[in-house]
């Protein structure tokens, strides 16, 4: 993975990002953590890509931002998926798919 | 109980300029970090250096350099003020070594008027006012912002000639016998404000036309 290029990490990481966020609304580290537990440890975020990731989504106004408290009083800065957000994932989808086929049709290899 | 704000401003010196709200949001991620690893049945020392390990130089230099990128600078900065600077440092570049190769194929306006036009100089603006829309496209510009970027140097330009003239006026006005007259200075002043604008923009446009194919072929 370390030799993929940002481009194709950037555009991966989105997409992991709202389809997780498809399904309700969570703070950075609880995405982070998600995102890891799911893939078996294979994409990780640490907090210099994660955050940015998140701000740039949130210009984008693909994800909205609120603060939240929670029971045990901490704040935490909870995103959750706006409707332009949630347009997005059937094209980023449909895009990462025809990649993994002109992959395929390179070298063989073959998506799970 | 660790104060992780005060050690992600620590870390991140870049914070205190930026806002608080950033700093709390990296804060509650060490924090539920370290949390998870207490819970994960890590001594506190060892789940503490863990924790803090997150914000390696590596991460400190990607934060502060999206932080600076990001948080200071304001969407109209990144979209439209560098691009604007940087095809304006370009026009200005492409000035000066016209200037220093001696090229000067200039034609004068008329003999009433004492201006003229710096042709080598305009064939080289198309050039400037391209690579300032392709810079600002590459920031994820729209097109208005783009042509506001490429236009920079002529509202520059127009800007320096008006205050000039403005202060004309106000030395002709408070200065006896400065040489300035409002009459003969008024109408020359508008006229070289707008032609300075208008000369300066047909090129910079056109550059801008042909940085918009390019952008879209790449």
């Amino acid at each position: 993975l370390a030799s993929v290029n940002a481009q194709i990490k950037r555009g991966s990481a989105e997409l992991a990002v709202l389809t997780l966020l498809a399904e309700h609304p969570l703070h950075g580290y609880e995405i982070a953590k998600q995102i890891e537990a799911q893939t078996g440890g294979v994409l990780r975020f640490d907090m210099a890509s994660l955050y940015p990731m998140l701000h740039r989504l949130e210009r984008k106004s693909w994800v909205k931002a609120e603060w939240q408290t929670l029971p045990n009083g901490r704040r935490r800065r909870c995103y959750r998926l706006t409707a332009s957000g949630r347009k997005q994932i059937a094209p980023l989808r449909a895009q990462w798919r025809a990649f993994f086929q002109a992959l395929q049709s390179v070298t063989g290899f073959r998506n799970a | 109980m660790h104060d992780w704000k005060q050690i992600v401003r620590k870390c991140l010196r870049v914070l205190g300029v930026c806002s608080p709200e950033f700093t709390e949001e990296l804060a509650g991620h060490l924090e539920d970090n370290y949390e998870a690893s207490l819970r994960g049945g890590m001594p506190p020392e060892a789940a503490f250096h863990r924790t803090v390990a997150q914000i390696d130089r590596r991460s400190q230099i990607c934060l502060t350099v999206w932080i600076v990128q990001e948080v200071l600078m304001t969407d109209f900065a990144r979209k439209v003020g560098l691009p604007g600077l940087l095809t304006f440092a370009l026009a200005m570049a492409a000035a000066i070594a016209i200037d220093m190769a001696h090229i000067h194929p200039s034609f004068l306006l008329g003999n009433r008027f004492s201006a003229s036009l710096p042709v080598a100089w305009l064939c080289l603006l198309p050039f400037c006012g391209a690579a300032g829309t392709l810079v600002s496209h590459w920031t994820g510009s729209s097109r208005l912002q783009r042509i506001a970027a490429c236009l920079f140097p002529s509202v520059i330009m127009a800007a320096v000639v008006l205050i000039i003239s403005v202060t004309g006026f106000a030395i002709s006005r408070f200065v006896p016998d400065s040489g300035w007259y409002w009459a003969l200075a008024v109408p020359g002043l508008a006229l070289q404000l707008t032609a300075q604008a208008m000369v300066t923009a047909v090129p910079l446009l056109l550059g801008a036309v042909a940085g918009e194919q390019m952008s879209r072929t790449r």
